[in-house]
């Protein structure tokens, strides 16, 4: 029963990462209509700051950790902005620009800190859940994490920026009659989402080792939690983000770390073989 | 369509630019060029494979097949594998270690070739990704070499070993330069035909608009799959080469930096789907990738990058094979005024 709870509580913990992460990938997704292969350097950009700015500026980790996810958004509102918006009449380039960009996150991290990971300080202490032992930190990081999704789901349903948002995913020609400005809202995208991915990487960073390339597996994982919930399904991202979670935990457990890389590859060409528009996706 | 076939004097002149410079490039060996620059051009060799490999399938149908890494890695490393498990040498192992990775690639694309969409390209970028992790992580690192890579005698090592010592890297140099330019020769020919054949008329059919390619008759999955196997071939070809010239075979084979951006980059710069522009953009790329080495160090695949999103962004119809298509006419012209007997 322990292997169960176990694999349960932390798939569960994961899910939630992924769905916070997955959000942000499948916005972008939905309203560039191209994946921004540039988000998972975000994420890992953000907790390189966030160490910069703590150990080379001085900061305090409060002070840090919330300029460091800033300055994700705003890094991503710049790539949007140079480097995706002038591409977009080819779909071809946005793929190539922002792999590119994810290349240089890499390389320039590469140099400037070297291949040793960063680790950022812990909130301190453990709980019990299910008589396992777990770090304060991940209950943080769940709190964060759901907060994160709500807000998000208010800010698309409530807010007019949000139905835009949703209007532009729909359909950039419809949206454009109605009145609504595409590269203006894509530019709000990829602040939004720069900030989503920013945080994901600040609050993982004590958890997991950030090296330079860190950025990758995520972004996989986002893309096969898209690819199996449907892309622009918000519901199915959060099933997919749950099973995707589980699963890989479970893969974690019983085979190792290293074969659990192969789980967003067996997602992806499955759901193609069998469901290309995603488990809640509508077809062609 | 039929079209009047041009006169053989025509043909013949517009080949001459083209006929001229494989021939003028295989004599290079005859300047008394050895050394570090023979191999960075046997290097270069072996990238033109993987350029016109990507500018054949991607440049044409515009699904970008950034999974080249992956087939060009799963060769090399089933090379290694045959050397490490079955004592194959590479003069053997090549043709198998080919057939392999295309069958292997073939089983794992086959699904998104299916399908419209992005999902070709991530799941391309994702395979050489996710292979870095499986080699290097436990269990698999075991019987896969790990960081460390798997060591192998080189191509043509047990006939070097035959010559007095001071012949043989000179021997082996030559050897490999030879080899890969008449292989390089060959794979831009069938490229360049393939590409503006009907076949190569039905790729870019589907790049244009895949749903109008599909209405007008064309079975684009037959198709596509087709040009995959053939843009396939070429990447398992040249990592099965890069193996056996270069041991040992480590995961940086795999990794996109080393084996998908040059040639990207490649492809753009010399113009998509042209053949020309790319495979003479792969070597202008590559010789001035080794003289920045001095001047930038290792902000040279920086600056790789940047000339690649200031290209895809400023002249994403390419630039060498403009001044290429210029050069040819010049030439031409001069040519046609020759009076022939």
């Amino acid at each position: 029963m322990g292997e169960l709870e176990y694999i349960l509580l932390f798939g569960l913990f994961h899910s939630v990462t992924y769905l916070v992460f997955s959000l942000g990938f499948s916005l972008v997704f939905g309203v560039a209509r191209l994946p921004n292969l540039a988000y998972g350097s975000l994420y890992v950009l953000s907790s390189y700051l966030a160490h910069a700015l703590s150990s080379y500026a001085g900061l305090e980790m409060y002070w840090a950790v919330p300029t460091a996810v800033l300055l994700a958004g705003a890094v991503s509102l710049v790539v949007g902005e140079l480097v995706v918006k002038p591409a977009l009449k080819m779909p071809v380039s946005v793929f190539i620009t922002t792999m590119a960009v994810a290349y240089i996150v890499e390389e320039v991290l590469n140099m400037l800190m070297g291949l040793r990971p960063v680790v950022l300080s812990l909130y301190p202490g453990t709980s019990s859940i299910l008589g396992i032992a777990v770090s304060n930190h991940w209950l943080l990081v769940v709190g964060v994490c759901i907060l994160m999704v709500i807000s998000l789901t208010i800010f698309l349903l409530r807010t007019s920026t949000g139905r835009a948002i949703r209007a532009v995913a729909e359909s950039w020609e419809e949206s454009m009659r109605l009145g609504i400005d595409p590269l203006r809202v894509l530019r709000v995208t990829f602040l939004v989402t720069g900030i989503y991915a920013g945080v994901t990487g600040v609050l993982l960073a004590p958890l997991k080792a950030m090296t330079p390339s860190a950025g990758w597996s995520p972004l996989f994982a986002a893309f096969a939690i898209v690819v199996l919930g449907g892309v622009g399904n918000l519901i199915g991202t959060v099933v997919a983000s749950v099973i995707y979670g589980l699963l890989e935990q479970a893969v974690v457990y019983f085979l190792g770390g290293g074969i659990a890389r192969v789980v967003p590859l067996l997602i992806v060409v499955l759901t193609l073989v069998v469901r290309p528009q995603g488990l809640l996706g509508r077809g062609e | 369509m039929a079209f009047a076939k041009p006169s053989i004097k025509r043909r013949l002149v517009r080949y001459v630019p083209s006929i001229t410079i494989m021939v003028a490039y295989s004599c290079i060996p005859l300047l008394g060029i050895r050394g570090f620059w023979l191999d960075v051009l046997t290097r270069a060799n072996i990238f033109a494979l993987l350029t016109l490999s990507l500018d054949l399938y991607s440049g044409t149908t515009f699904y970008l097949n950034l999974g080249i890494s992956f087939i060009a890695g799963s060769s090399a490393y089933v090379v290694a594998l045959l050397y490490r498990y079955l004592g194959m040498v590479p003069e053997y192992s090549i043709i198998p270690a080919i057939a392999v990775a295309i069958a292997l690639s073939t089983v794992i694309f086959l699904p998104s070739i299916r399908v419209r969409g992005v999902y070709f390209s991530v799941l391309s970028l994702l395979l050489p990704l996710i292979m870095v992790s499986l080699i290097t992580s436990q269990p698999l690192s075991l019987y896969l070499g790990g960081e460390g890579g798997i060591p192998l005698p080189s191509l043509f090592s047990s006939y070097a070993r035959m010559l007095p010592p001071r012949e043989r890297i000179p021997f082996l140099q030559l050897t490999w330069f030879y080899l890969t330019t008449a292989l390089t020769i060959v794979a831009a020919v069938l490229s360049y035909k393939l590409a503006y054949s009907n076949f190569g008329f039905m790729l870019r059919a589907i790049g244009q608009d895949e749903e109008l390619a599909e209405a007008s008759g064309i079975d684009t999955t037959r198709v596509k799959l087709l040009g995959f196997l053939v843009s396939s071939t070429l990447a398992a070809t040249a990592g099965a080469l890069y193996a056996a010239i270069r041991p040992p075979v480590t995961v940086d084979v795999l990794i996109p930096a080393n084996t998908l951006v040059p040639p990207l980059t490649a492809v753009i710069l010399g113009g998509m789907g042209t053949i020309i522009g790319p495979l003479a953009t792969n070597y202008i790329t590559i010789v001035a990738y080794e003289l920045l080495w001095d001047a930038i160090g290792r902000w040279r695949t920086i600056a790789y990058m940047l000339l690649l999103i200031v290209l895809v962004i400023l002249k994403p119809q390419g630039v060498v094979f403009h001044i290429y298509l210029k050069l040819r006419k010049a030439i031409a012209t001069k040519l046609s005024s020759v009076t022939w007997r």
